[in-house]
């Protein structure tokens, strides 16, 4: 089974579906331009200002074995009060015929790492202005703004993603809009839609800088977004290089639209663990997106999960309880890793466990390093690329659903808490809704003018402003104190010097 | 004072070899060859505080072709601890590090405690900052930590006084105590084949004391030489009178390392005075506050004017960042780019990071050059052009402590 969109930007194969209308799991492979190819199913990085957190492009391209990155638009098109109409700066970003794509040169993505491009993050902070005909409220460093469908199918033309995904009109909330807005939402989508592909067949691209269009399907039920599927399979199929899909819900009845079943999935139902991951899998989504990867660095776990599931008796041996389930993961803040002298994962052969090993990275994060969470991004995102290749080849043998039950009965269904502090917010990781509690203890200073903290939704993140934000990074970045805190014990048991005999 | 009886811990575990002197000034080139290889000389030397140099991984500080870094002693002892450090055998392996490391005694620590700390001849004693114990740092403690760690280097524990300290019986004590307790130190020193103590001369700003003090560490025989308890706020024309004094006293076979050292300037002038190594904390700290070392002086990308300057972060450099994206290893960072995360995503201050370390190497890695070709005068002259332009605008004390040693930079080539 083969889709080829018109503009041969993506092609998309079905290697292997375990139905012939290409429901239920499968195996694919994206092939793009300059022969750079993905199997399928697989993950992308998620960015935050177009940086995988933690990782500097050197790294990304060496040590993180993902083909693709996930990048915001409202990342980059703050406003800042000194200059409230200026053109945002990665619009000026010189492209020549060797890098032609302007999106990767601003961000200094390596060539060899796809590029997605979308309006919001993933997950999205809900507007307080919602929506409008004629384009979507983003929220960006220095508050909301309004983004134009135009304007944003402008910014795709100029920053020549490899692939992304034109507007859906969402209300990026976790409660389930009424059918009167679920209609509404799949009319401006489609209207949004049919405007992006009517402009863009009238532009034309070398076909060495295409972008790949992932068209939206919306997180409500079929009933009320058949119409725009009916759309996307009779008029726009040709058009389109694939599907984002905001709800993994939806994917069986992309069966009663033939002409969609085999263009690829991308899945933006972010998964909250590898269970989910898999059982979206199991529904037929072929690219995911995994906020939780990125959160579980920041929390100073290290994954430890497989698949195929490792055979019970090993693990009991090494867990030494035959009962017990295997944890997805470890708590490196944890005093036990202190002279681990070990990988992170047995066997693991990504940089950090070859060249580090747990002791360092407990370290690292007890003495709030930075490195301690580059190393653990550089992990697991190697060992969630192993997870998708070990599913490609359960897959390719038959057994992916075998083993994906033996999966969901082997590990625990979520990734232990970490212990450690976190790092500092940066940027607008979180919910812009005032009220949320805060991700570490109040460690610096006052937040207002008196200690009151200053109320408004606008510029606030996590239920800080955005420069305490700022200032707090500023904390982290600074240099460890010259004199580090340590009680006369620590000094002692550490060394350094012994405590007076009175 | 001499010492009782010659000291393993005088037998270096390293090989010197020097290179060049240059015609004119006291710049010297040198080969250094350390138990985790070899360093040319002259060398800055960036600071990984905590055994891990802000964000960058091994293999990147590797890459800016630095082959000797600095760990702190009180943070090692501290976290990870002596028995963590000994079961995984040192720092090296610790922080996944397979070039050199040095580290400082703890002493430096003990200036910032000075208000809770009282020195007397057995060692510091000080309370704890976090629970307020008293406690007691010895030159013995100090050494057996450092045998734990294995560094390279291992630096006396001195007693250390703020140079511009006006109690001249004070200063003298502290200078005599420090000879003192290098003697403690030597005998304490449990790995003299693999590790070189370096002693370090005090003596503030008082000329003469520093002689003493340097005549009487010499007859230790130490492997190497340290000038300590500078670059604490004294005027540069004092640093650089104490620099220029306690060089004229020094054998030429042996490294010369002026601690806590970094500016560009600094350096430069430094060496012509006959200093070899130097370390501070100032370039990788600069950079997480988005500013960036350049031939030019230093760049704040954090400014609004950068938002939009597609150039790499200095024109010419060849660092990681700054080489043009499509070259083997190059990642083509712009101001741009820096300006956009800088104190908003990590990534941004570690790849100034790279940049600023890489620059601090590359600038003693032309210095070296240059004094092999004799041609150091010409170098200053060119380093003092590019960053200030305008020769009115020479630093005083840099043109008069140069003129000490035969070089006009006022004047054309």
């Amino acid at each position: 089974m083969t889709s080829d969109s018109d503009q041969n930007t993506m092609r998309f194969d079905l290697l292997k579906a375990s139905l012939a209308d290409g429901a239920g799991a499968r195996l694919g492979r994206l092939a793009f331009s300059g022969s750079r190819t993905v199997e399928t199913p697989t993950f992308f990085a998620i960015t935050s200002r177009g940086a995988v957190p933690h990782v500097t492009p050197d790294n990304l391209e060496k040590h993180v074995p993902v083909q693709g990155t996930y990048i915001a638009l409202e990342d980059f098109v703050e406003r800042p009060q000194a200059n409230l109409t200026r053109t945002p700066p990665i619009f000026k970003t010189p492209a020549t015929p060797t890098r032609p794509r302007p999106l990767h040169n601003f961000t200094a993505t390596p060539y060899s790492t796809l590029t997605l491009l979308a309006a919001r993050r993933l997950p999205a902070v809900a507007s307080p202005q919602g929506n409008t005909p004629s384009g979507i409220s983003i929220f960006t460093s220095t508050g909301f703004q309004t983004l134009s469908t135009a304007a944003y199918q402008s910014a795709v033309a100029t920053l020549k993603p490899d692939m992304a995904i034109p507007l859906a009109d969402l209300t990026n909330s976790p409660t389930t809009p009424n059918s009167k807005r679920a209609a509404r939402m799949a009319e401006r989508t489609e209207d949004w839609l049919a405007q992006w592909l009517l402009s863009s067949s009238s532009q034309t691209a070398s076909s060495e800088t295409t972008t790949a269009i992932f068209a939206p399907t919306l997180p409500v039920p079929y009933a009320m977004q058949w119409e725009y599927l009916a759309r996307l399979a009779d008029d726009f199929a040709s058009d389109i290089a694939g599907l984002a899909v905001y709800s993994s819900d939806i994917i069986p009845d992309l069966a009663n639209h033939p002409a969609l079943a085999a263009k690829p999935r991308l899945s933006l139902d972010a998964p909250a663990t590898p269970h989910h991951v898999l059982r979206q899998i199991a529904l037929g989504a072929d690219v995911f997106l995994l906020p939780f990867v990125n959160g579980v660095s920041d929390s100073g776990v290290a994954f430890t999960f497989q698949f195929p599931a490792p055979a019970a008796a090993v693990s009991e041996a090494e867990e030494g309880n035959g009962t017990s389930l295997l944890p997805l993961g470890r708590d490196l803040a944890d005093p036990s890793f202190a002279a681990q002298v070990k990988p992170l994962r047995e066997g693991c052969d990504c940089y950090t466990c070859t060249a580090h090993h747990a002791a360092y990275v407990h370290h690292l994060l007890s003495a709030r390093e930075m490195l301690g969470w580059t190393l653990l991004q550089i992990h697991n995102h190697a060992v969630v690329a192993e997870f998708f290749a070990g599913v490609r080849r359960a897959l390719a043998e038959g057994t992916f659903a075998e083993e994906s039950g033996r999966f969901q009965l082997r590990y625990e269904a979520e990734a232990p808490a970490g212990t450690g502090e976190r790092p500092r917010a940066r940027g607008y990781h979180f919910k812009s809704e005032g009220g949320d509690g805060k991700r570490n203890k109040k460690g610096w200073g006052k937040l207002g003018p008196d200690g009151e903290e200053a109320t408004g939704l606008e510029g606030r993140v996590g239920g800080l402003k955005v420069e305490e934000v700022e200032k707090r990074l500023e904390r982290d970045l600074t240099e460890t104190p010259v004199v580090p805190d340590g009680g006369g014990r620590e000094l002692e048991e550490g060394g350094f010097a012994e405590i007076e005999k009175k | 004072m001499t010492p009782k009886t010659p000291s393993p811990a005088s037998k270096p575990a390293l090989k010197f070899e020097l290179l060049a002197k240059c015609s004119t000034t006291r710049a010297r080139a040198s080969n250094l060859t350390l138990p985790h290889g070899p360093v040319p000389l002259p060398i800055f030397m960036p600071v990984a505080t905590q055994a891990s140099l802000k964000g960058l991984t091994p293999a990147q500080l590797e890459a800016t072709t630095c082959r000797l870094c600095l760990n702190n002693t009180y943070h090692l002892g501290l976290r990870p601890g002596q028995p963590v450090l000994d079961a995984v055998g040192g720092a090296h392996a610790f922080q996944g590090w397979n070039h050199n490391l040095l580290t400082d005694s703890g002493g430096f620590q003990m200036v910032s405690l000075l208000k809770l700390a009282n020195i007397t001849e057995e060692g510091v004693r000080f309370l704890s900052p976090h629970d307020g114990s008293p406690m007691l740092l010895t030159p013995e403690h100090s050494i057996n930590l450092q045998n734990s760690i294995g560094s390279d280097i291992i630096m006396q524990l001195d007693d250390v006084l703020v140079t511009t300290s006006p109690d001249k019986e004070r200063m003298r004590e502290a200078m005599l105590r420090s000879v003192r307790w290098l003697d403690r130190c030597m005998a304490a020193h449990a790995r003299p084949h693999d590790q070189n103590l370096f002693c370090i001369i005090q003596g503030g700003l008082d000329l003469d004391m520093r002689r003493e003090c340097t005549v009487a560490m010499l007859e230790r025989d130490t492997p190497g030489i340290a000038i300590g308890g500078l670059s604490g706020g004294e005027a540069k024309a004092d640093y650089c009178a104490v620099v220029k004094a306690v060089t004229e006293l020094l054998p030429e076979g042996k490294p010369r390392y002026v601690m806590g050292i970094g500016y560009p300037e600094d350096l430069v002038v430094s060496v012509a005075l006959g200093a070899d190594m130097f370390d501070c904390v100032w370039p990788t700290r600069t950079a997480r506050f988005g500013n960036a070392v350049t031939r030019r002086g230093v760049l704040n990308l954090k400014q609004a004017r950068y938002a939009d300057d597609f150039g790499p972060i200095e024109d010419g450099c060849g660092c990681v960042c700054c080489r043009p994206a499509g070259e083997e290893g190059a990642l083509g960072v712009t101001r741009a780019l820096v300006h956009h995360n800088s104190a908003k995503e990590t990534a941004a201050a570690h790849l100034l990071t790279m940049h600023n370390v890489w620059y601090q190497l590359n600038l003693m890695r032309e210095a070296r050059e240059a004094i092999v070709g004799d041609r150091y005068p010409a170098f200053l002259r060119r380093f003092f052009r590019d960053l200030h332009g305008d020769k009115e605008r020479y630093p005083a004390w840099a043109v008069e402590a140069l003129r000490g040693v035969g070089v006009d930079i006022i004047q054309d080539d």
